[in-house]
């Protein structure tokens, strides 16, 4: 099967039958020129004709097939190519079917023109003319023969040599022969010396006369000359003798010879012609026929094969059109000729090249955008700030890490959400997502503060917002000034700390001096009725400076900001020492749950100061609620994306802390104590800062409250 | 105005030809025969006295009877079984010894109403009055010497004999159609002669 598919892919079919159209050219011009020729070339002309009429068939067969197949698959250009070859098809054979008809028809008439009744009736007349002029001297020549054979009958068998010889020369005859009736010769006479014995007459001579009837013939020799041959019976005397014939040949003079011999020719010659008239108008009919189908048929084939060949760079370019459709901009034909299907072609090459450089150029475009893009997401990436964008439907469309980060939600998998969903998922992003949502109304840029509770845990948030370009939607920026808020206001109240102070500082040595003076020197002198209340008064005075004196010292400490002096240290040993001097009051139980070992990098005189205010701060709330002392100190290692850090943990099992002191419970002078200066817990957040760390607070279900503090811890320390 | 008609009859003749052509269609007429064939010794050779039979179609009849002028052949074959080896092998191969075509033309002499038979290979001629008597005088083969140049075996060898109409020798215009026409294909088949 593959093989016969390659032969029916090869060339060979069609080199094979433009070889047979050229002998078949060949044949005929020589059988044409030749009529003797054709004669001998007629079967090998017909034979090929009819093995290229069906190589033609077979070819015809598949081109349509071809054709056909194209045309249900609607490959591209199979219905101009339809088309096409339809008119080819229909001029062909109304062209050729004219011409066929009018050289049949001439065919016809030339021939049948060559026959005539007339000639025909002439020449049969002239052939029965010949008959009757050869009839009379047929006649005349019978009765000759008959006279001879009565002479001879007359005379003894010995004498028929001599008498024979006598005859012939007074007939002029050719030759005489005396023959028995069973085929012997009895004597001849010859007039051709040449001659010796005569040929014996063929059977039916001696039939006729058996049947007592004379045989009278026209003869035509080897030579095709004409004689007359005679034979009759010797009629018998004595009844014993054998029955014998007389068998003459005799001459045609040369005239008569020669009309005869016309005549027979002309005649056997119109006769076969006109016997062979309807045999060779077949003939010719089907040679032209053939022709004429051959003709027709390699019209069609060659139709077709030019039909494909003004088609195919049509479909060759419809290829390449769907090629270029499907994105493939490479795509570039071959150019064939430089008519207008050529000029087509490379207008098309020119399109796709065109096309390509566009690509290109629009791939780098895209490549530097992309660039651009991610630069532009490196840089928001790494910015401190928050920056995301909303579209005019306010969807967001995107938002960096540190917008996640300072919001503690992931953003990112909000992109191409609507922003107000945020609030569903998040509910402590109702204020902002309000907030954003109400600003974007506006048409120009917005800045705006906003406080969120994450919890317990107060954020504080700078927004900004600017409206892209062409309305395309927002860029809002936002900030977490938390921290900076905190430091401006620990700033802040360090310097109000720092100036109280030293205004109040001076005076009070002073004063507490001029009381102790007032003490030592006027005691004695008043009345001693007097020198209590004067001793109570002076003390009063000497105590209450005291307490100013501890109370600014306090704001002293606070106000400062010394460098801090770090040594390794460990933990467990280090709140070990602190608890030691908690162990007087039997009342307080203060405990270390943990007893691993580590190490940290401390300011020990700070911190040790962050460990007494925490425990005294736990002991006073206790206290002043008349709950018993517990205190529990823990700690444990935790690990974050940040790094890792130690987690101290003081829990007491007072009455936890109010809401509403939650907030500021790190500020100076938030305090829900009855005593104190409410500088414990900013000092403790003051060293706890300055050591990199946090510190938070939380209430414990039922009763009590929990202050974390987390250290950073490096891993050398581990 | 051109009449169509005359092609599409000959379109309609041909196209019945052809047909007629392709299925070898026609009246099947009567083949030659080897009516009888006998081989006499004589003396150290051998001669051959047949009759052959021409039992002629009407369509050849009425071609001879228009002047066409109609060649017969007779064949004769003597043959021997083809030696492999120095051994005769089991199936049936022969070589051919020697080989004879004798040609005769028949026609038709209308003006002494005769028909001439001639010998093509002697030239000699032969009239007769009927076409039967022609074609029995044809057909009768008297005393044909068989060669005596080889040496015959009558244990081995085998003469056939054979007739048939020459085709190839007819006008072209018939050739064709006689070619494919039962009425023309009336060869004998080959009859192989008993030896004396």
């Amino acid at each position: 099967m593959s093989q016969i598919k390659q032969l029916s892919k090869s060339p060979l079919p069609y080199y094979t039958l433009g070889g047979l159209l050229l002998v078949l050219a060949i044949l005929l011009g020589t059988a044409t020129q030749d009529s003797s020729k054709f004669n001998d070339l007629f079967i090998p002309i017909f034979g090929l004709g009819v093995l290229t009429l069906l190589l033609l068939i077979w070819l015809l067969f598949r081109s349509f097939l071809r054709l056909h197949r194209d045309f249900k698959t609607q490959k591209p250009g199979s219905k101009l190519t339809v088309r096409l070859v339809s008119v080819f098809v229909i001029l062909i054979l109304i062209s050729t079917s004219i011409v066929y008809s009018f050289s049949l028809h001439f065919l016809h008439r030339g021939i049948n023109s060559l026959f005539d009744v007339k000639i025909e009736q002439a020449l049969d007349n002239s052939l029965e003319l010949s008959r009757t002029a050869f009839g009379i001297r047929i006649r005349t020549l019978l009765r000759q023969t008959r006279m001879m054979s009565g002479v001879l009958s007359e005379l003894p068998v010995s004498d028929f040599n001599t008498s024979l010889r006598d005859l012939t020369e007074l007939s002029g005859a050719i030759e005489l022969s005396v023959w028995t009736m069973e085929g012997q010769l009895v004597t001849s006479s010859i007039q051709n010396p040449n001659i010796i014995v005569p040929d014996r007459p063929n059977e039916a001579i001696f039939r006729q006369l058996r049947q007592q009837e004379d045989y009278i013939s026209l003869d035509p020799s080897d030579n095709d000359e004409l004689q007359l041959r005679a034979a009759v019976l010797i009629p018998k005397i004595g009844l014993d003798e054998d029955e014998k014939m007389l068998h003459v040949l005799f001459p045609v003079n040369e005239q008569l010879n020669n009309l005869g011999k016309t005549v027979q020719d002309a005649y056997t010659n119109y006769k076969e012609q006109n016997y062979l008239r309807k045999p060779l108008i077949s003939i010719f009919t089907l040679t032209l026929s053939l022709i004429v189908l051959l003709t027709v048929l390699a019209s069609i084939w060659f139709a077709i094969w030019i039909s494909r060949r003004i088609v195919q760079p049509l479909q060759e370019l419809a290829y390449g059109t769907r090629s270029v459709a499907s994105g493939n901009y490479n795509t570039q034909l071959t150019t064939k000729g430089v008519d207008e299907i050529g000029f087509l072609v490379n207008s098309f090459n020119q399109m796709t090249q065109r096309l390509t450089q566009a690509r290109d150029t629009a791939q780098v475009n895209h490549r530097l955008l992309k660039q651009q893009t991610n630069y532009l997401g490196a840089v928001l990436g790494s910015l401190s700030s928050g920056v995301i964008t909303l579209d005019k439907e306010l969807l967001l469309k995107t938002a960096n890490i540190a917008s996640s980060t300072i919001l503690e939600i992931n953003l990112l998998s909000h992109l191409e959400k609507p922003f107000s969903k945020l609030e569903e998922k998040h509910s402590q992003m109702q204020e902002f997502v309000e907030m954003v949502t109400t600003e974007v109304g506006q048409k120009s840029s917005w800045q705006q503060q906003i406080e969120l509770y994450a919890g317990l845990q107060l954020q504080i948030l700078m927004c900004r917002g600017t409206p892209l370009p062409n309305g395309a939607g927002w860029v809002i920026v936002f900030d977490d000034i938390t921290t900076q808020i905190q430091v401006q206001r620990d700033a802040a109240w360090g310097e109000v700390a720092r100036r109280l102070a030293h205004e109040i500082k001076n005076p009070l040595t002073p004063i507490q001096l001029s009381a102790e003076r007032i003490q030592f020197k006027y005691l004695p002198l008043v009345p001693a009725d007097q020198t209590e209340q004067l001793h109570k008064l002076t003390n009063t005075i000497i105590q209450q400076v005291g307490a100013m004196k501890e109370m600014v010292n306090d704001f002293s400490n606070y106000g400062k900001s010394p460098s801090l002096q770090l040594d390794t240290i460990s933990l467990s040993t280090f709140i070990h020492e602190v608890l030691a001097l908690y162990q007087s009051n039997t009342q307080h139980k203060i405990a270390l749950l943990d007893n691993i070992n580590i190490t940290l990098k401390l300011d020990s005189n700070r911190f040790r100061q962050v460990i007494h205010n925490l425990i005294k701060n736990a002991i006073e709330a206790s206290e002043e609620a008349l709950m018993p002392v517990i205190i529990e100190i823990s700690y444990r290692i935790i690990s974050q994306t940040s790094g890792n850090w130690c987690e101290l943990s003081i829990r007491d099992s007072g009455p936890g802390i109010p809401d509403d002191m939650m907030s500021r419970m790190f500020e100076p002078y938030a305090t829900s104590k009855v005593s104190g200066t409410g500088l414990g817990l900013a000092i403790v957040k003051k060293i706890i800062d300055e050591h990199q760390g946090s510190v938070s607070t939380e209430n414990l279900n039922p009763i009590g409250a929990c202050i974390l503090i987390r250290i950073p811890l490096e891993s050398t320390t581990l | 105005m051109v009449s169509f008609m005359p092609a599409f009859a000959a379109a309609k003749a041909t196209l019945i030809l052809l047909l007629a052509m392709l299925s070898l269609s026609g009246q099947a007429a009567e083949h030659f025969y080897v009516d009888s064939a006998i081989i006499t010794k004589l003396g150290n050779g051998y001669s051959l006295d047949a009759t052959l039979n021409y039992p002629l179609s009407p369509r050849v009849i009425e071609a001879l009877e228009n002047g066409v002028p109609i060649t017969f052949l007779q064949q004769f074959q003597l043959t021997k079984p083809f030696l492999i080896l120095g051994k005769y092998p089991p199936w049936d191969w022969r070589e051919t010894v020697w080989s004879m075509v004798a040609t005769y033309k028949l026609r038709y002499h209308a003006l002494a109403e005769q028909y001439i038979l001639l010998a093509v290979d002697t030239r000699k001629q032969r009239n007769f009055p009927s076409l039967d008597t022609a074609l029995n005088a044809l057909g009768k083969i008297h005393a044909f010497s068989l060669p005596s140049g080889y040496d015959i075996d009558p244990t081995i060898m085998t003469l056939k004999i054979r007739t048939e109409l020459d085709i190839y020798a007819l006008p072209t215009p018939i050739r064709p159609w006689a070619l494919v026409s039962n009425e023309w294909q009336v060869a004998s088949p080959w009859i192989a002669v008993n030896w004396p």
